[in-house]
């Protein structure tokens, strides 16, 4: 018994300091409980409390999900290194695509401790999926460009080509302008249309990612994963939880149009058209979805704002997650941009439509395990 | 039809047992003996319940002999209008908690000093 009073004493140091005298409770009354099995029940049933309260479970899983992507990351690295030529210019791009996306894993994180912008992860099971899964996701992207590479055994097989240092900088400075530039415009036209800009803006970041190198693509997307989903992020879970469910049956369609018809895709139209239109459909359903289920009739206007900002981001995800699925497929890596620029317009569409149908007023449907029930 | 939320049959018996006699601290074994439930079930109703102000808690003043002070438990004044409303609202509660309010209660311990509570 007194083993059981000390683990739950030790585990008691696992709550956040405003939880802890609960523990401290449950051992002052397991004294009064009359010993033998009634104590050890009670002293379990606080192990119980415990572990709930200080969300052993989702952390758990978290962190054995974090060890998988670090794992995965040291794997593409090493097989970068195994699988290319050390003398071959493509082969040190790739090298070098491969460390800055394994950099940006790691290094993020670290920066997310002190500054809060790219972690920790936020507190929803969805942010920390989309978290995990999508470090994951890009990890295994960076091994299907190594694996390609090392098969075409031809130069500039994939994008970037050799590596560039002016390319880089000017990469900084386009995605910089990108976070600078809507600001300025919206503190100098403050009355332009919100929509519209942001838009805009989406459509021009997404051109940037076109012209940036790819060394810093594999940074954004690691830099974008960890942003959507750290704990200061005003990204909504449903958001995430629609971008990353469309995204999968986009790219679910997308594969099944590559089987279906083969022959066909080879053509201009095919590549830039008809295989990303796959993801219109879902992106669009996923901003409509994100912009129209939360919405009033009473909310304010800035409130419909930021309810279409969710719709693009959404589809925006939707889109890339669909790249990701058709690159890790069948290795066509230019769904990465064509996918968030579809998806992009698919949830404007969809997110405007949304947020300008709002709903009727909802009841109350506060939930909360144990405390509360639904009744019809 | 509207959905609505609603406390469930555990929680319902917890506010039945502090409603009783509102003023009265209540500690955890004492609660879990009355209502017949598990200390793993009990503290997240409890905890959940003092993060929205229905119920309020603190330690027991002074040094008891014998054993370790203890957390003890109170409606406050809005929780016990949500009680109130919510235990007239359920009409399975009722008859447990008039039958519980009937039967003499094992610890009603005296009001402590406020200001150490969680």
């Amino acid at each position: 018994m007194e083993h059981m009073t000390w683990m739950l004493r030790q585990a008691a140091r696992l709550l956040p300091p405003e939880r802890r005298p609960w523990a401290e409770a449950l051992q002052a009354e397991a004294g009064q409980v009359p010993a033998g099995w009634p104590r050890l029940r009670w002293l379990v049933g606080g192990l119980v409390v415990v572990a709930r309260e200080a969300h052993l479970a989702r952390k758990l899983v978290y962190w054995l999900g974090l060890g998988a992507v670090a794992t995965a990351a040291a794997r593409a690295v090493i097989l970068s290194w195994q699988q290319t030529q050390a003398a071959d210019v493509e082969s040190m791009t790739d090298r070098a695509r491969i460390l800055a996306g394994a950099a940006a894993l790691l290094l993020l994180p670290w920066l997310g401790r002190r500054r809060g912008v790219f972690g920790p992860v936020g507190d929803s099971v969805a942010a920390r999926l989309v978290r995990v899964a999508g470090c994951g996701a890009i990890c295994d992207v960076g091994m299907v460009f190594v694996r390609i590479d090392s098969r075409s055994n031809v130069n500039d097989a994939i994008g970037g080509g050799t590596f560039s240092w002016p390319r880089e900088v000017a990469g900084v400075v386009l995605i910089a302008a990108l976070f600078v530039v809507p600001g300025m415009v919206r503190a100098r036209w403050p009355r332009l249309d919100p929509a519209g800009l942001w838009s805009l803006t989406a459509l021009a970041g997404v051109l940037v990612l076109a012209v940036a190198p790819f060394q810093l693509i594999a940074v954004l997307l690691v830099a974008g994963v960890y942003v959507l989903t750290s704990r200061r992020s005003r990204v909504m879970p449903a958001t995430l939880t629609a971008g990353a469910l469309a995204g999968l049956a986009g790219g679910a369609l997308m594969w099944e149009l590559t089987i279906a018809i083969r022959g066909q895709l080879d053509s201009w139209a095919g590549i830039f058209f008809l295989l990303p239109s796959m993801v219109l459909l879902p992106a669009g359903l996923a901003g409509l979805a994100v912009a129209w289920l939360g919405s009033d009739v009473d909310d304010p206007p800035a409130v419909r704002e930021a309810r279409f900002r969710q719709a693009l981001i959404a589809g925006a995800m939707a889109g890339l997650v669909s790249g990701m699925v058709l690159t890790y497929i069948v290795g066509w890596f230019p769904m990465l941009i064509e996918g968030p620029v579809f998806g992009l317009v698919a949830s404007a569409i969809g997110g405007a439509w949304g947020a300008g149908h709002p709903r009727d007023a909802r009841p109350d449907r506060r939930r909360d395990m144990g405390l509360f029930v639904f009744k019809s | 039809m509207p959905r609505r939320a609603a406390f469930s049959a555990q929680t319902l018996a917890i506010l039945a047992i502090l409603a009783t006699e509102p003023s009265a601290w209540r500690h955890g074994y004492d609660l879990a003996s009355e209502t017949g439930l598990k200390s793993g079930t009990l503290y997240p109703i409890l905890i959940r319940l003092a993060d929205r102000n229905i119920v309020e808690a603190c330690w027991e003043q002074g040094e008891p002999a014998g054993r370790p002070r203890r957390h003890l438990y109170r409606l406050t004044s809005d929780g016990l209008a949500t009680a109130t409303a919510a235990l007239a609202a359920a009409p399975a509660a009722a008859p447990r908690a008039a039958s519980r309010a009937a039967r003499p209660r094992r610890v009603a311990a005296p009001r402590p000093a406020v200001g150490q509570g969680s």
